[in-house]
């Protein structure tokens, strides 16, 4: 009898178990490609008909409810709010259905591994139905798979109902990557309304505790290292030892940008730079391995981090290094240590080390002119894209039209008055340390206001006065020196529209991932073997794709452009 | 249920009646065999994607077929440097694991049975056998803690001693060292305990025997205990050699660094990096189906050979 009912149960247990099976693995590989997939084929062209019909809306609104989900980048932050359901989430859902009858869910995607993530999604048809990536090849990937749909019909059919996202991103950035020969608009750009890339940071005090000036150019930036290095008892006493006078992370080619930009040409012709520019960290750009044999001199007179290459993507160790006040300068985003409130890194040190204790921006990297370059991407930001798993296009493109309304991006950015920010006398926004479902995950909500990145209120002035208090806890000097110092010498990203490179398609992982070994290896070689280390890296980088990607550039840039080397 | 089995050759009986007794043994079987067709043997179909040109949105039977013949993302695979350094460290680091890991196991269980004090025997072992259930990435945060060259406290206690730091993670050589090490320090215990259960099988009769006729320690272990175990042994070593071109893909994707990629990528890795990441599907549905035809062409040749040697195979 114990037996019979035993097996009744396994038998019980089996069915729940197979149905499961066979619900579960069937979804993504089997019938996804198979009979989802096949629709979809089909349906951008059938859909890049359907817009030509009248509009389904009324007074903006759907009649029925629709659906859609969006894409959120998930931080990851100690004690951050829920990206998926915060003060700001709800409020756009709330919005978005009183506005436009559309309901809105979120899905996180981490922060730093979102291309391998969105690619996990897109790969196993459960992408959400608005993404946002960094990666444009990514895009392009999945587009000649057919798995993106077309939005250069949807923007000119229904740009009547969209008039936000036209004001906002104008023809620049919808169609920043419009295919020169087919016309496909496969992502529309958000627009980076701050373009301020990396700044240098020096521990202003230990300046001061020495007798040191700012450095302005390499060598006195050399000698302030050393001068870290030489006093690190004066400077952290008992943990002399711990001391880190320059540091970077094992994305040397970021980290490190400002001094590698310096190297470069400032007078580099828009070709040379485009046909060597598929590196967005200028590995294959004339000049950067001379700025990487300088950080391995440094690295190698002890003045840089010696663990830097073993920690990877999203690890803190580094930020609770410079936290705790043992890093006297590195390089990175132009806001870097006022981020994160009352957890900056600022604030953290104010706290930990003392009240004079801060990360300063300097400006220490001269470019051969004597100035100091500094190369900016263009007023592009994240890639805006559908794939063709979404139904629902127009509702999709109202959201992007709702998120680039003024007030909506003014509202996100600062919050409610005496929640997320004060109003100071002379009227500008001051963010102040929010708590609970009202705490913004990343500066300023960037990770929901998608087609925006930088501080973009209703009026300009407004803006312009803002800037320097939306630093909660961060004292407005550092953070209006930081911005200046960021606009410095400046050369703003030519839009070199040549169609699609092919040699590109699927390749870009692999070789960033190549570059960032290439970097890291070079930067801790031995003095002797550096050469050996970088050229063999750069000839398996080229080998491996690289060179395929520079002569695909070089021949559709002449195709396009002929002779000209420079773009107006 | 031992009780039933035995009864099985007795009676002559139908088809019928022979289900009707033990369909309860079935119905366990059918749970496993539901997992291997639905996880082992559907997605054997998707094996066609490494000889056509692979399609998001297609189904499989309706991709093209790749150039020549299909076999472009062979010829693609093995003009890539990359497959052909990832193979060779696969294959590398497989043997190395094999030279070092699998003897130790067997070691240990030989010198664990010699105990006499029971319950140290049991504590021993179950702290050796802990590991194997600590995830790759868990343990590359203790080797961070131990190796780091700066931080880790292997080289902290080292530099205060006097000595030079050990760049136990950060140089290709020593990295191949911590990795076999981690990988054995993982493993060693939990896989012991097959043979622990095969020694606990050897008849206790012999082991009298040998004494009465003066045989020590050592006799004993090496003329009845070893030769006691030897299936087992040669069977996982089979299995072993199978597995010399697979790899599993946490333990290296965990520890590898970007200053020790040139021996640490392996075919997993690689596998990952262009396929999920580069969405080269067709590559590296090509790379998987080599790996696994190779390890079956290991698997089978081992079989023979273990069976030509007079010892009992797989089959």
């Amino acid at each position: 009898m114990k037996k019979k009912l035993l097996s009744l149960f396994m038998a019980g247990a089996m069915v729940t178990a197979l149905t499961a099976c066979a619900a579960a693995p069937a979804a993504p590989a089997a019938e996804a490609p198979a009979d989802g997939g096949e629709a979809a084929v089909e349906a951008p062209a059938e859909e890049a008909a359907a817009p030509a019909e009248a509009s389904e809306l009324v007074d903006g609104k759907f009649a029925e409810t629709r659906e859609i989900t969006v894409e959120i980048y998930d931080r990851g932050n100690d004690g951050g709010s829920n990206p998926e359901d915060n003060d700001y989430t709800r409020w756009i859902q709330e919005q978005m259905l009183e506005k436009h009858n559309v309901k809105v869910s979120f899905q996180k995607v981490p922060r730093w591994t979102e291309v391998d993530d969105i690619n996990n999604l897109l790969a196993g048809g459960t992408a959400p139905d608005v993404c946002v990536t960094y990666s444009y090849p990514t895009v392009q990937t999945y587009a000649d798979m057919g798995g993106v749909i077309d939005l250069a019909p949807y923007l000119e059919t229904y740009k009547a109902d969209l008039p936000n996202l036209w004001n906002w991103l104008g023809e620049t950035n919808l169609y920043w990557d419009k295919d020169p020969a087919t016309g496909n608009v496969w992502a529309v750009e958000a627009k980076l309304a701050n373009m301020n890339r990396v700044v240098t940071f020096i521990r202003k005090d230990w300046l001061d505790q020495l007798g040191l000036e700012e450095p302005t150019t390499k060598e006195e930036f050399h000698e302030v290292l050393v001068a870290f290095k030489d006093n690190a008892d004066t400077l952290l006493g008992a943990d002399a030892d711990k001391i880190v006078p320059y540091s970077v992370s094992f994305d040397v080619g970021w980290r490190a940008a400002t001094l590698i930009e310096s190297f470069i040409d400032p007078d580099i012709s828009d070709k040379e730079y485009y046909v060597n520019g598929f590196d967005d960290r200028k590995l294959t750009q004339n000049g950067t391995k001379e700025a990487v044999r300088l950080l391995n001199e440094w690295y190698n007179e002890g003045l840089m981090w010696n663990d830097f290459a073993i920690y990877g993507s999203g690890d803190t160790t580094e930020d609770d290094m410079m936290k705790a006040g043992y890093v006297g300068a590195f390089s990175h985003n132009w806001d870097y240590p006022f981020r994160n409130g009352e957890d900056s890194i600022n604030a953290n040190l104010k706290r930990l080390v003392g009240e004079d204790a801060a990360f300063v921006a300097i400006d220490p990297f001269e470019d051969k002119n004597g100035g100091h370059n500094k190369f900016l991407a263009g007023p592009v930001d994240r890639k805006v894209f559908f794939p063709s798993t979404n139904d629902e296009p127009l509702a999709s493109l109202l959201y992007l039209d709702f998120i680039s309304e003024p007030e909506t991006i003014q509202y996100l950015q600062i919050g409610e008055e005496g929640v997320t920010h004060e109003v100071t006398e002379d009227g500008a926004i001051s963010i102040i340390a929010a708590t609970g479902d009202a705490i913004q995950n990343s500066g300023m909500n960037i990770d929901y206001t998608i087609t925006c990145n930088g501080l973009h209120l209703t009026t300009e002035e407004l803006t312009n006065k803002s800037l320097a208090y939306t630093y909660a806890g961060i004292d407005p000097e550092q953070v209006l020196k930081a911005n200046e110092i960021a606009k410095t010498d400046t050369r703003i990203g030519v839009n070199v529209q040549t169609g699609n490179i092919e040699a590109e398609a699927g390749i870009g992982d692999v070789l960033s991932s190549k570059r960032d070994q290439i970097y890291d290896q070079a930067v801790s070689a031995a003095p002797a073997d550096f050469d050996s280390v970088w050229d063999s890296g750069i000839s398996d980088y080229l080998a491996s794709g690289g060179q395929a990607i520079i002569d695909e550039r070089t021949e559709k840039w002449e195709a396009t452009y002929g002779d000209t080397d420079m773009l107006p | 249920m031992s009780k039933t089995t035995t009864a099985v050759p007795e009676r002559k009986q139908s088809f019928g009646s022979y289900i009707r007794r033990y369909w309860q043994l079935y119905l366990l079987l059918l749970l496993p065999m539901a997992y291997l067709i639905v996880f082992k043997y559907i997605p054997m179909i998707y094996v066609q994607i490494a000889f056509k040109k692979y399609s998001i949105v297609q189904s499989v039977w309706k991709m093209p077929w790749a150039k020549n013949h299909g076999m472009q993302y062979f010829i693609q695979a093995f003009s890539n440097p990359d497959f052909r350094r990832a193979l060779r460290n696969t294959v590398g680091l497989n043997l190395l694991d094999l030279v070092v890991g699998f003897p130790i196991p067997i070691i240990f269980a030989l010198i664990l049975n010699e105990l006499v004090f029971t319950r140290f025997k049991k504590v021993v072992q179950t702290i050796t056998y802990m590991p194997h259930f600590l995830s790759w990435v868990i343990i590359y945060g203790l080797a961070l803690q131990l190796f780091a060259p700066s931080t880790g406290f292997v080289n902290i206690l080292i530099t205060k001693l006097g000595g030079e730091t050990v760049p136990f993670l950060n140089d290709p050589v020593h990295w191949i060292w911590t990795y076999i090490f981690l990988g054995v320090w993982q493993s060693f215990g939990w896989n012991s305990i097959v043979y622990l259960a095969a020694i606990a099988g050897i008849n206790s009769e012999l082991y009298e025997a040998a004494s009465v006729d003066g045989a020590g320690r050592f006799s004993k272990m090496w003329h009845i205990t070893l030769p006691g175990i030897r299936p087992t042994i040669v069977i996982l070593l089979i299995m072993a050699i199978g597995n010399i071109v697979g790899s599993g893909f946490d333990r290296p994707f965990a520890l590898q660094n970007n200053l020790v990629m040139n021996v640490a990528e392996v075919l997993s890795t690689y596998v990952y990096r262009y396929g999920i990441k580069g969405l080269q599907f067709s590559l590296t549905t090509a790379v998987g189906l080599f790996q696994s035809v190779v390890g079956v062409i290991f698997l089978l040749g081992a079989n023979t050979l273990s069976r030509k040697l007079g010892e009992r195979g797989l089959w």
